[in-house]
């Protein structure tokens, strides 16, 4: 079956990302072990909280091993929040420690000089063309956290909290946002929306009236 | 900088808004889900829901009324309301809740506010404040609602509770609270000397007053009355405070 598969690894409430794919129209499961995993169609990785914590958590249920396999097969995963962060090479929230490596770059602390955690709306702006996100045009996002992302060649969004950092990643398929497009008004619906559109997922077809 | 957020505040009692009119009878303003969408569209950047009869029997009711909430608003929520143990702020977290507010129960266990962040960062806890100004002895904490007197002062508790984790205070002044004069200026400009947010809340009265509140250091502004009677349009307020120059979400 063709759907969202949802991962739920205990790191972050996920009400309010069903909400956002409900009122999109998109068909999606929420999957506690791998074995739930869709057969096809785009893999969110949501978290909020720790960076070891989540990256455990995910490595107890068989998610971390996973993931890079799935993505070598070509399966399209978006990472939001620490979900984009567990994505990069490592973050020095938890020096000791790798992430999945599917995004180059570390994970670096905000600051100082600016209020950590960076939590609010901000600004974000286009840094490279991608095919499905358009020109942000300065529009307003919601962020919460007091990693990010370093920004490289290939990323798609700004934002900046004392430094500039990278608000949407994208290499191919996968993709990664700091921010919490789900907890952003309708810009960050539209914005869920298209990067889903393009990974893959389709709006489930409205049942006909039986006349 | 993000932009300084527009915050209206809901008070819930058994799964229904109501608006708390001092000593006499609480009138029921509709469902939380209601009244959140009504927000949402409204354009505010974030809402707070406390709860103000919070117990152990309606517990489960209020999991409910958060998870609701949760699947139809776009923006983030915070709810408060006799947070005492991580149990309780899990289950609201879980529920949905962005953040949970901890106010009594932190000033009597400060332990409460380090296992919170722990738990859940520290981005998950507001640390909520009363206090009220003495003439000799400056701003005092003062607790349950509002009621309970302590000796503690205000600058001081603020500042472990940014030690403890808290990730943001919501710093209430009961002598502003209700007048609609304005906020407590000076309070603010001594709070936020804090490296957390800041949410300003008592006193909001005019346009100006969110402004003032915004120039002396507040993060956000929270409301109650003004917003919930339509006496002052989310959409007119953040129209007002962008061409005076802050940074607004529009």
């Amino acid at each position: 079956m063709s759907a969202i598969t949802l991962i739920d690894y205990d790191a972050g409430n996920l009400a309010s990302l069903e909400g956002a794919l409900e009122r999109l129209n998109l068909p999606f499961v929420r999957a506690v072990s791998p074995d739930q995993t869709a057969s096809s169609g785009p893999i969110v990785l949501p978290g909020v909280g720790h960076f070891e914590a989540a990256r455990r958590s995910l490595l107890e249920r068989g998610w971390w091993q996973l993931l890079p396999e799935l993505v070598a097969e070509g399966r399209p995963l978006l990472g939001i929040c620490l979900g984009l962060q567990l994505l990069a090479e490592g973050s020095e929230e938890a020096p000791r420690t790798s992430g999945l490596g599917l995004i180059p770059g570390i994970v670096r602390r905000l600051g100082p000089g600016v209020k950590v955690p960076h939590m609010g709306w901000s600004q974000v702006r286009q840094a490279s063309a991608h095919p499905a996100l358009p020109d942000p045009d300065g529009a307003w996002l919601y962020f919460v956290h007091s990693y990010a992302l370093e920004p490289a060649a290939e990323t798609v969004y700004l934002a900046d909290h004392g430094r500039p950092f990278a608000a949407v990643e994208a290499r191919g398929k996968v993709m990664g946002f700091q921010p919490h497009p789900e907890k952003s008004g309708p810009t960050g619906l539209l914005l869920l929306q298209s990067a889903l559109a393009w990974m893959g997922a389709t709006a489930s077809v409205p049942e006909a009236p039986c006349n | 900088m993000p932009a300084k957020r527009i915050i209206p505040c809901l008070d819930v009692k058994n799964g229904r808004v109501v608006k708390g009119v001092q000593f006499k009878e609480l009138r029921d303003l509709g469902h939380p889900v209601e009244l959140a969408r009504r927000y949402d569209l409204e354009g505010a950047d974030e809402l707070v829901f406390l709860d103000i009869a919070a117990s152990l029997e309606n517990r489960g009711t209020r999991e409910a009324w958060v998870r609701d909430v949760a699947r139809e608003l776009s923006i983030p929520f915070t709810v408060g309301g006799g947070v005492s143990s991580v149990e309780d702020a899990r289950s609201l977290l879980r529920a949905g809740a962005d953040k949970v507010a901890v106010n009594t129960a932190a000033a009597l266990r400060p332990d409460l506010v380090c296992e919170l962040a722990d738990a859940f960062g520290r981005q998950c806890v507001v640390a909520a404040v009363d206090v009220k100004r003495d003439p000799d002895l400056g701003w005092r904490v003062y607790l349950k609602g509002g009621t309970e007197p302590t000796d503690r002062a205000a600058v001081d508790w603020l500042w472990e509770l940014n030690d403890l984790g808290a990730g943001e205070i919501l710093l209430t002044s009961m002598d502003r609270d209700g007048t609609g004069d304005g906020f407590d200026l000076p309070l603010l400009d001594l709070a936020s000397e804090l490296p957390i947010p800041l949410i300003a809340s008592g006193g909001a009265g005019l346009e100006v007053h969110f402004l003032e509140a915004l120039e002396h250091g507040a993060d956000a502004v929270l409301a109650a009355t003004l917003f919930h009677e339509g006496i002052l349009p989310i959409p007119r307020l953040k129209a007002y405070l962008a061409q005076n120059d802050l940074s607004i979400r529009i």
